[in-house]
């Protein structure tokens, strides 16, 4: 399985009072990741959108591993799952870059619609290929 | 897939509508793993969605794919889906039209 990976800086204001990056942040980072990997594809929200579609996530899950403080770098790490489905599982390590300590992982599950909202059941077209193009990458040994 | 090379049984199966109800329950049940659903428990002309078997979008997907794989039929989308999905017996006879245009 092929990952992309992305570097960020935990912020100041990212930290809960307890001086720990605060547990929703880390579906930002996901976003970070998710982002960098459909932007190779030509898929970003807005490529999508121009092609006629969009991607609502229905599923997320997250598991917690380790914490992480203000100003600590963070390596977030994306991939996705070959599809059974119409249907694109992306997953996520959250990864503490000094010593590649895993702080998180999760995945999220985004069903596929028309931009008038309409649900699709198989991909079709120019979609279609750029989603190939993104599963056959990610699917490399 | 051609006409003549399709398997026998399963053919007798889709222009049987009481055969093929049965057959589409248990395909639900074993695509979707409703281990606590019998097949005795599915009324035919509940609708599978939501307030019926409480299926899906996601269960949906999984349907599709079942489907083209038995019967090599395909529902595209979810307005294709509104009327497959309406009822087992909607399911069956969406599928036994659309097997019969091959």
């Amino acid at each position: 399985m092929q990952w992309v990976e992305t570097e960020e800086i935990v912020r100041f204001n990212e930290v809960d009072e307890w001086g720990m990056a605060w547990y929703g942040h880390y579906m930002a980072w996901f976003e970070v990741g998710r982002l960098s990997l459909l932007r190779r594809f030509d898929l970003l929200p807005k490529q999508m959108v121009d092609l006629g579609y969009i991607a609502p996530v229905i599923n997320l899950q997250c598991d917690f591993k380790s914490t992480v403080g203000s100003g600590d770098r963070i390596v977030i790490r994306t991939t996705v799952a070959k599809p059974e489905v119409a249907a694109l599982t992306f997953k996520f390590e959250i990864l503490l870059k000094e010593n590649r300590t895993l702080l998180a992982q999760g995945e999220t599950t985004q069903v596929l619609l028309t931009t008038n909202k309409k649900m699709i059941y198989r991909l079709s077209g120019e979609f279609e290929k750029r989603v190939r193009n993104l599963v056959n990458y990610c699917s490399q040994e | 897939m051609k006409k003549n090379k399709r398997n026998n049984e399963l053919e007798e199966i889709v222009n049987n509508s009481e055969a093929m109800c049965e057959f589409l329950k248990k395909m639900i049940i074993e695509t979707l793993k409703l281990e606590h659903v019998t097949v005795g428990e599915i009324d035919r002309y509940a609708p599978l969605f939501r307030k019926g078997l409480g299926l899906d979008s996601i269960d949906a997907l999984e349907l599709v794919v079942a489907i083209e794989k038995i019967f090599n039929v395909i529902i595209e989308d979810e307005e294709v889906g509104k009327i497959a999905f309406a009822s087992i017996d909607a399911l069956a006879h969406f599928i036994q039209k659309k097997y019969e245009q091959g």
